[in-house]
């Protein structure tokens, strides 16, 4: 968790470099038309940099006085973690090449059939019948278009 | 003349639906008010303005209601400013009185509404008339006021909080700046010119960062079967009349807090507190007393309510739910603030009428199937969560039809969890999303009318004793550590 708090730390004092360094780039003083572009983002980051020098320092204070503590994510947790958020990524970047709807009957099925161990008759009926009623209600009764994919189009006829 | 608009059969339909979708929002795990809007935002779009932003609210109020459902019935609490209700709700309905302890927090809940429109009703055509004066000087002292609060009374770690409003502010300030049209942060990318959505950064932050939270945790649900009998409900009116004070003072306190932003969670622990001070059976106290439920559900539901306040009157959402509603009302083309009262007067009526009747008829709803909602959470989560997250995945995008904003959503969950595992709070960056546009257009305005001199935002009669409060409140983690040190000092005697 400690060694967690100073990468995150880290990564902040990165995000407020990278503001400031847009905002110079910008200009951040007073231009024609009052302040400049930049002023925002430069004041923000400057911000965020000396917040996460405090943060940082007093992290880093408590790391060498205390050790490192527990992990970010406790023991046994990583796992049912990362089985969440892959499918939940494959499912997105599946549907960029087949549409939403089908990527999620892909994604349903898949998690309850490895994950929950579910019967093939139930994994089979939730994850055809779920999508196909949010399909309906979507984008036919609400005409809100959901991403169809490059493929998705082709596949969805009706 | 709202609630004539309210009870509109249509309008009325519509309230019903929100309620019964909220409820179930608010007691599935990883979705919650916030979330639950920000998915049914798109939905709304092809609805008029009042009846959408009925359904918007309804759901709001249904989310608070069923967050404790679950926080009694599971001692899993659906909404942070449930915590506090788990403390006795939850061992009373162990001792089998799960029916009472439900009756209870939905009678406390309507108590707690009842007094927050109430405020509503009153309040809010006269703090929109008084800010009609506001110019954009005084409009972003109310901001720094808002933010300060976060700071110096969000509880948390206050460098963090700073770290996080900015960090918000900076993912708002990516895109087009909108007074010189020049591109920020984008380098060169055309997907990051659009900007990130907050509506898609809610959704990331609070369903998906809240998935991992509790797949990570491992989810065990042991629920209590309830079913609330009449008898049930006479006696928890029998027992409100017991506890006046309770609810009186968690209503109040409910009320006064939700007017600053993230005010729900202190006020139900608030209100516990004192509940349990002032009360004289404390012993009672985490085994199922009364009042511990009474206190923090009235507490929490008037915070609620009162936080449409400042988002009606001043375009400020109290909560990251106000703050995706707000975003609602943007997509009907109006823009919240005074100018709503003036601009479009049934409008403004029709949501404070909704929130009378949604809060009464949410009562009975609740009451009347609170086993079945309890239902859906026996459903297995492995079934459940990746439906939760394809819906999620709707509603991201389709605030833009943007494929990329599926990529932020994911990415947001990420950033989610971590936040919450390192204690960085995570409504202030939301807040700082939604309102970033807003307070540097202010800034800027205001700059340019001070001619660059920044004793402008210091001007008498509006900003200055709002400035003062909000310099207070920023620093009052300092005065506060500084004064103890002192007293520590003067304990131990000089040398």
């Amino acid at each position: 968790m400690r060694k967690a708090n100073i990468v995150m730390a880290l990564l902040m004092m990165a995000v407020g470099a990278i503001a400031v360094h847009d905002a110079v780039r910008l200009g951040f003083r007073w231009g024609m038309s009052g302040p400049d572009a930049g002023f925002f983002p430069f004041v923000l980051g400057v911000g965020v940099l000396i917040c996460s020098v405090i943060v940082l320092s007093k992290g880093i204070r408590v790391y060498k006085k205390e050790g490192p503590g527990e992990g970010l994510i406790p023991e046994g947790g990583l796992k049912p973690i990362l089985w969440v958020l892959l499918p939940s990524a494959g499912m997105v970047i599946l549907t960029a090449l087949i549409g939403l709807h089908l990527a999620a009957l892909c994604f349903l099925a898949f998690y309850m059939r490895a994950v929950g161990k579910i019967g093939w008759v139930k994994v089979v009926l939730v994850s055809v019948l779920v999508p196909m009623g949010l399909y309906i209600l979507f984008d036919k009764l609400f005409l809100i278009p959901l991403p169809q994919g490059l493929w998705g189009g082709k596949i969805l006829i009706f | 003349m709202g609630i004539g608009v309210a009870i509109q059969p249509y309008n009325f339909l519509v309230a019903m639906i929100g309620l019964i979708l909220g409820v179930i929002v608010g007691v599935l795990p990883g979705l919650g008010g916030a979330n639950g809007v920000a998915i049914l935002i798109p939905l709304t779009v092809v609805m008029a303005p009042i009846p959408g932003i009925i359904l918007l609210s309804s759901i709001y109020w249904g989310a608070l209601y069923g967050g404790s459902i679950t926080s009694i019935l599971f001692n899993i609490p659906g909404e942070p400013w449930s915590v506090a209700t788990t403390f006795d709700g939850y061992p009373m309905a162990k001792k089998g009185q799960a029916g009472k302890a439900l009756v209870l927090a939905f009678l406390s809940h309507g108590a707690g509404a009842v007094l927050g429109v109430v405020m509503l009703s009153f309040f809010a055509p006269i703090i929109a008339e008084f800010a009609l004066m506001f110019g954009p000087a005084e409009i972003f002292s109310v901001m720094f006021l808002t933010f300060s609060a976060f700071v110096g009374l969000g509880g948390k770690d206050p460098v963090k909080t700073l770290v996080s409003i900015c960090f918000g502010f900076i993912l708002s300030a990516v895109g087009m700046d909108i007074v010189t049209g020049q591109l920020r942060l984008t380098f060169g990318s055309v997907d990051l010119m659009g900007g990130f959505n907050f509506i898609v950064a809610v959704i990331g932050l609070f369903g998906l960062g809240e998935i991992f939270l509790t797949v990570e945790e491992g989810l065990k649900m042991e629920g209590i079967v309830a079913r609330v009998r009449w008898k049930d409900v006479t006696e928890g009116f029998k027992e409100i009349g017991r506890n006046k004070k309770a609810l009186i003072m968690g209503s109040i306190i409910g009320c006064w807090m939700g007017l600053k932003p993230g005010g729900a969670t202190p006020a139900s622990f608030m209100a516990y507190g004192f509940a349990k001070q002032s009360a004289k059976n404390k012993e009672e106290f985490g085994h199922g007393a009364s009042a511990g439920i009474i206190a923090p559900e009235s507490a929490a539901h008037g915070a609620g309510t009162s936080a449409t306040l400042p988002m009606v009157t001043l375009g400020i959402p109290g909560s990251p739910t106000m703050a995706v509603i707000m975003g609602g009302l943007m997509i009907f083309g109006l823009t919240p603030g005074p100018m709503l009262f003036v601009e479009h007067k049934e409008f403004v009526w029709g949501l404070i009428g909704s929130c009378w009747v949604g809060n009464l008829i949410g009562f009975f709803i609740v009451l009347a199937f609170a086993p079945l909602f309890a239902a859906v959470l026996k459903v297995r989560f492995s079934i459940l969560m990746p439906i939760i997250v394809y819906v999620c995945a709707i509603g991201a995008y389709a605030v833009n039809n943007r494929m990329i904003d599926l990529f932020y959503m994911i990415g947001f969950g990420v950033l989610g969890y971590v936040f919450k595992k390192l204690d960085y709070p995570i409504a202030p960056m939301v807040l700082a999303l939604v309102l970033g546009d807003m307070a540097e257009s202010a800034m800027r305005q205001a700059l340019i009318i001070g001619g660059g001199n920044p004793s402008v935002f210091f001007r008498p009669p509006i900003a200055l004793p709002i400035m003062i409060a909000a310099i207070l409140i920023f620093f009052w983690p300092t005065i506060t550590s500084l004064r103890k040190k002192y007293a520590a000092r003067t304990t131990i005697g000089p040398g």
